[in-house]
């Protein structure tokens, strides 16, 4: 625990670690007043495929339509942010020479590397409930609440209406989700972090792989599409379905566990390749 | 020749004269309608639109304005929801008389607007007319650009006027283009929206004076109070 904590003060002590929740914070300040200055347009391209025979009454566009845009938007963009200190986390130690002194100390490199894996989670999860915070109560204040309609084009295109009451709760499973989500490309970046000796590669390697995934997964051919399943991005936009209605338990809990084994398969990797780690040359 | 088209034309004639008869006498039964407030409670049964039963108020004022109130998010069918029975004018339809049927057991006539204008959103309709109660029952959209609605209205008997108490709305109408929040995702695209809407009608209040006032619009934090 000891370690753990030692290894959040290391991580929240650098300033590389507060670009993302700067970003973020910036990114959605900017989209939410975009919103406000353009709502008409926005709830045009929704609801357009309704709008020409229903009438359409009430707050749609509000701070829980205006979170599940936002995260629809940036749920490409997040790993990125994860990635810097993810991908950097255990190479660094080796980027600035300190692996040595790091694992001479009496601590087992498994329970370093367990140290340095829960301190990238906890960031990754701050980093999504930060995003979360933001956009709930910056759109709580500019737009109000009510209740949230979701435009779903998959597997066929509807429209989802999620009762005020029930939004807070969902949103809360949609970020518990999210994080869920993350944690795979933390693992990513984690893994690839443990294999190199500087940060770059380890980021550069996991958005790659995270945009060549994303790109592959939706390519409209049937080739790619027999591929999908295979790919663990396929399963990442899982926090969507927490939104649905009816809220379909079995494909979330059959993507949560999918994106479980990556993640424990990823660290067990990770845990292994440092174990073994040469640090004499 | 010239007799087969005289036959026709004063046929024709005929069937238009009937029709506005009919649509007449509705709009003369109802002569006396100011406006009327209602509470509204509509059930979808359709699968590209996920929703609970959305509860609103629902205001008429004669001769064409609506308003539908409502604190939540509140869907409403365009045509063949809510009833206007000044809707239906000389000046703005060609009318025909197709039919004369039974409808549960009553008398009944079946009447084809075409809209003068041809611009005009919706193609043509289908009305099915109660000649003894001089109400319509049943309001056919014609279909246009694929687009099938089907309003079957029953009605109740309040402050003297006949105003629906259910209205069952089926509907088959194609998909539009694809927008939204997740246009990067590629589905299966669109879907009809198929099935079947019911709207009920309860707590009427008639020739309560509804002001003006009520017809103009609020805006809301982030959208409208307006349809949209």
């Amino acid at each position: 625990m000891i370690l753990f904590w030692f290894e959040i003060y290391k991580t929240f002590s650098r300033w590389r670690t507060y670009i993302s929740f700067g970003f973020i914070a910036l990114i959605v300040i900017l989209t939410e007043v975009v919103m406000k200055l353009s709502a008409n347009e926005i709830l045009y391209r929704m609801l357009r495929s309704f709008e020409k025979d229903f009438l359409i009454f009430g707050n749609v566009l509000n701070g829980w339509f205006v979170t599940a845009f936002i995260m629809n938007s940036l749920h490409f963009h997040i790993p990125f942010f994860i990635t810097l200190v993810a991908g950097d986390i255990v190479s660094s130690e080796a980027t600035s020479g300190t692996v040595r002194f790091l694992l001479m100390r009496p601590p087992s490199r498994g329970r370093i590397i367990t140290a340095k894996y829960l301190t990238t989670l906890f960031y990754t999860m701050g980093v999504v409930i930060f995003l979360g915070l933001v956009c709930v109560s910056l759109g709580l204040i500019l737009f109000g609440s009510g209740d949230l309609i979701m435009n779903y084009q998959v597997p066929v295109m509807r429209i989802v209406y999620v009762p005020e009451a029930d939004v807070p709760v969902r949103m809360l499973l949609a970020f518990a989700a999210a994080v869920w989500s993350m944690t795979v490309v933390a693992s990513l970046a984690f893994l690839f972090s443990t294999l190199a000796e500087n940060s770059i590669g380890p980021i550069i390697g996991t958005m790659a792989i995270v945009i060549v995934f994303y790109v592959v997964g939706n390519f409209p051919f049937d080739f790619f599409r027999t591929l999908s399943p295979y790919l663990f991005t396929t399963y990442m936009i899982f926090w969507q379905r927490c939104l649905d209605n009816p809220i379909p338990w079995q494909g979330i809990a059959k993507s949560a566990a999918v994106l479980g084994f990556h993640s424990i398969g990823l660290f067990s990797i990770a845990f292994a390749v440092f174990n073994r780690k040469d640090i004499k040359s | 020749m010239a007799g087969i088209f005289f036959l026709l034309s004063t046929g024709l004639i005929q069937a238009q004269e009937d029709a506005f008869r009919y649509l007449d006498s509705i709009e003369k039964k109802y002569s006396g309608l100011k406006d009327y407030m209602a509470d509204v409670n509509v059930h979808f049964d359709i699968e590209a639109l996920k929703a609970p039963d959305m509860q609103a108020t629902l205001y008429f004022k004669a001769p064409d304005k609506m308003k539908v109130e409502s604190k939540r998010i509140f869907f409403f069918p365009k045509e063949g929801g809510f009833f206007n029975p000044f809707l239906f004018k000389k000046k703005n339809f060609e009318a025909r008389l197709v039919e004369r049927s039974i409808y549960e057991g009553r008398k009944t006539v079946k009447l084809k607007l075409i809209p003068m204008n041809p611009d005009a959103f919706n193609k043509g309709s289908g009305l099915t007319i109660d000649v003894d109660r001089n109400v319509i029952r049943e309001i056919k959209i014609l279909p246009s650009e694929g687009r099938e609605i089907t309003a079957v209205i029953d009605y109740g008997v309040f402050d003297g006027f006949d105003l629906p108490v259910h209205i069952h709305l089926q509907l088959d109408i194609p998909p539009s283009e694809p927008g939204g929040t997740r246009e990067f995702q590629l589905g299966q695209g669109g879907k009809r929206i198929n099935g079947r809407v019911e709207i009920t009608y309860s707590n009427y209040k008639v020739n309560s004076g509804v002001s003006d006032d009520i017809f103009t619009e609020k805006e809301f934090p982030g959208s409208k109070s307006r349809p949209r």
